[in-house]
């Protein structure tokens, strides 16, 4: 276990800095005006003198070893356009703790919402709550999210009688953004819950259990359920970590200051050293919900073994 | 359900040995010499055997037949897709980008509520209006001639209970007599003519008709009116003559955007350029993943490279990738399918390379590497009819998730200009008014739509893959 782990540590590793790698030449394409916060008003010299000393004329390959040095020491750079001046880790420092207890609240109710509707539809096949679940789930995932959070935002907050935007001090703003989070988590953890219980109901061990005139609620509870859940606990850090990263698209449209909004702010205003910095810690932070995933996988179910891997994951 | 299963399967088996102890029973029974008589080859008896009814697309069609809500999407969606490439070509449409304008004031027709164009009045010859041209074809007619200020005196010529006729400034009309109007009339108010005034602004009619509706005008073209006093005066209705609200006989069935662009060309155009990129995208997808994936399980030598690959683009995530590309290429049709079609393929092509390495070494396709069959022709004729199922389920799911990601990146800003129409800038206009419940309309319209698209493909693609696997024919 300690060996597959340490080996796919490695390899994640190694796949960051080829992330890093790739997107920093690319973003090197970039019109050089996301560097300043007042492109217009300087003239040439100034222009290069600026380049020159934030080392942009550097050959690439020295440009991308200072950057792997400063990223080392914890330094992400600082912003151009965004807040012109500022560590890049400052700014994310401050937007991080909305996004993560949002993260964290709309994980706890999609697990919360996700797992008794999936079991639910799994012992109710086809009756209502597995029609139920089916619809919602084939809404939630047919239709785009863009689409059913402005109209949670609309009416939600018509409904509430509050205002569109986030306040942090007032609670009752976060119930609607938190909720339009969960929407998409909830589903899928119905979806995987059902199809893994399913096919855990048609396995032999049930059908003994349910020879030996165990109850259906037992079964249910002691065998099917536990066993299902085994492959749905891979999938948790990762989808754990990429809502603390914030919705993108939530947290801009409701104004959240964390760090989703904060990558579509940085778009618009083409921060370029920002938007690099975003890139790769989200980059970042996806890698390592999958390698969680899969470590704990591999802790939680014994019979699981990582000998021979094949493909990810 | 699982108990008369249960019981069916009961009943089977005893009937089988039922007929396996007939069989051994005719078997012992028979003469010995009989047993081992050497069978001779009869051609009928071999088709017997070689021949099954069963046939794969046949099966697929029919299983799929039975699902009636994806047959009823399939309809709508039919209907829909043929819709709007049909709809450029109906008559009286505007082009998604053109600005309509009030032909009257030149003031653009902008975030006018969805309504059809509609025939309010329908008059016969000889109706006596008030006319106004606006433009070569378009007359803005009302029956209103002239206001009188308050607390004018006019001449009272005719008396009604509903309508009074008068003179005034030379002109001849009719004004309204009620409870509005006021007018102070004498005693006896039938004993015409007379001085008379009102308190109140009175509005002085042609006819002792009311077609405008108080005051609303409406609009109709030559060939309902024939004008009597140049540009701007009477006009003289012609059999038929036909009153509509708008100046034009074409309508604005969702409404205008706030710049006066017609909301119906728009959202049919942009449902063109969305499904224009979800399908390219899904063909994309097809292409590449199944080539990759084919070569990925095939040959051996590639697995450890196209592995390596797979690991790290699949380490990152889809939409980071998508912003990404978006944010260094220029915004256009080609770099969103670009964006999309580098991450598309990842899925595709890993289940291909699985579902090879499980098939490409049994029997079948050792006879006919024995045979000598190339490679090119094992792939194709032997591998990829077993794959089927989850290619149209892939590239059926890859319409309504290109077209969530347009929307998406459409939000962030780095999305296609409003000039190119698509379902996503058509939703991002709509959003920012949303705070407005008037405005609504040009959020629901495109969302209405979408939604049906995107849902349809879900369910069809689903139920067709359930379909196209063989473990569901019976």
């Amino acid at each position: 276990m300690l060996k597959y782990s340490l080996k796919r540590l490695a390899s994640s590793v190694l796949t960051l800095c080829i992330i890093i790698v790739v997107v920093f030449v690319l973003l090197r394409q970039m019109p050089i005006e996301g560097y300043f916060d007042n492109y217009e008003k300087l003239d040439e010299f100034q222009i290069q003198v600026k380049l020159t000393q934030l080392g942009l004329n550097d050959p690439v390959l020295v440009q991308l070893k200072n950057f792997f040095v400063k990223l080392l020491h914890g330094d992400l750079g600082t912003s151009s356009r965004y807040s012109a001046g500022t560590p890049i880790a400052t700014i994310i420092a401050n937007k991080a703790p909305v996004s993560i207890y949002m993260g964290v609240w709309s994980m706890a109710i999609s697990l919360i919402m996700g797992i008794p509707l999936g079991a639910a539809m799994a012992r109710s096949k086809s009756g209502f709550w597995d029609k139920f679940g089916t619809a919602f789930i084939v809404f939630i995932n047919a239709v785009p999210s863009a689409v059913y959070y402005i109209f949670i935002q609309t009416y939600g907050t018509e409904a509430l009688g509050i205002s569109m935007l986030f306040e942090r001090e007032n609670w009752v703003t976060w119930i609607l953004p938190v909720f339009s989070l969960s929407l998409g988590s909830t589903a899928s953890y119905a979806m995987w819950l059902r199809r893994y219980m399913v096919d855990e109901m048609n396995k032999d061990y049930v059908r003994l259990a349910r020879a030996k005139g165990v109850s259906n609620k037992k079964i249910m509870m002691k065998h099917v359920f536990r066993n299902a859940f085994v492959p749905m606990i891979q999938y948790i850090p990762a989808s754990l970590l990429y809502t603390i990263c914030g919705s993108i698209y939530v947290e801009s449209l409701y104004s959240v200051p964390g760090m989703g909004g904060l990558l579509v702010d940085v778009i618009s205003r083409q921060d370029n050293p920002m938007v690099q910095a975003l890139v790769v810690i989200y980059s970042g932070i996806g890698i390592v919900g999958l390698l969680l995933g899969d470590i704990l996988m591999g802790v939680i179910d014994p019979r699981i073994s990582f000998v021979k891997k094949e493909g990810a994951r | 359900m699982a108990g008369l299963f249960e019981s069916k399967k009961r009943r089977l088996e005893d009937a089988m040995s039922e007929e396996l102890k007939k069989q051994l029973d005719t078997e012992l029974s028979a003469n010995e010499d009989e047993l081992f008589v050497l069978a001779d080859y009869d051609a009928s008896t071999a088709e017997k055997t070689g021949y099954s009814n069963y046939s794969y697309w046949g099966s697929t069609v029919r299983v799929f037949l039975k699902n009636r809500m994806a047959v009823l999407m399939l309809t709508v969606l039919a209907l829909l897709l043929l819709f709007t490439f049909i709809q450029p070509m109906l008559p009286n449409q505007y082009g998604p980008n053109a600005i309509t304008t009030n032909p009257a004031t030149g003031i653009q027709l902008s975030n006018q509520a969805p309504r059809m164009t509609t025939v309010y009045h329908t008059l016969p010859a000889g109706v006596e209006l008030f006319g106004e041209a606006i433009d070569g074809e378009w007359y803005s007619v009302s029956n209103v001639m002239m206001e009188i200020k308050a607390r004018k005196n006019f001449l009272l010529t005719e008396y009604g209970e509903d309508w009074c006729r008068i003179e005034y400034d030379g002109k001849t009309g009719y004004v309204k007599n009620n409870f509005q109007t006021k007018l102070k009339l004498p005693e006896d108010p039938t004993a015409v003519p007379y001085e008379c005034k009102s308190n109140f602004q009175l509005s002085v009619y042609t006819t002792p008709t009311d077609y405008s509706n108080d005051g609303e005008v409406f609009y109709t073209t030559l060939d309902s009116i024939e004008v009597i006093d140049g540009q701007n005066g009477l006009v003289v209705t012609k059999e038929g003559a036909q009153l509509r609200n708008i100046p034009s006989d074409k309508a604005f069935i969702f409404g205008t955007n706030n710049i006066g662009q017609d909301l119906w060309a728009r959202v049919w155009s942009g449902t063109r350029t969305s499904l224009w990129i979800g399908f390219v995208v899904a063909f994309f997808e097809a292409l590449i993943g199944i080539m990759v994936g084919i070569l990925w399980g095939y040959v051996r030598q590639l697995d450890r490279l196209i592995t390596e690959i797979y690991n790290v683009i699949d380490n990152i995530p889809n939409t980071i990738i998508l912003i990404l590309i978006s944010y260094i290429m220029r915004p256009s049709i080609s770099t969103l399918i670009f964006a999309m079609s580098l991450t598309r393929w990842l899925g595709m092509a890993r289940f291909i390379r699985n579902q090879i390495v499980i098939i490409r070494d049994r029997d079948y396709n050792l006879a006919s590497r024995c045979l000598g069959t190339s490679t090119t022709r094992i792939m194709i004729k032997n591998l990829l009819p077993y794959l089927v199922s989850v290619i149209m389920l892939r590239m059926a799911l890859a319409i309504p998730n290109a077209i969530g990601s347009e929307v998406f990146i459409t939000y962030i800003g780095l999305g296609l200009s409003v000039d190119t129409p698509s379902l996503g800038n058509l939703i991002n206009e709509g959003r920012k008014l949303v705070t407005s419940a008037s405005l609504r309309y040009q959020l629901i319209f495109p969302t209405v739509v979408l939604s049906i698209i995107t849902i349809a493909f879900y369910i069809i693609g689903n139920s067709f893959a359930d379909a196209a696997d063989p473990k569901n024919h019976r």
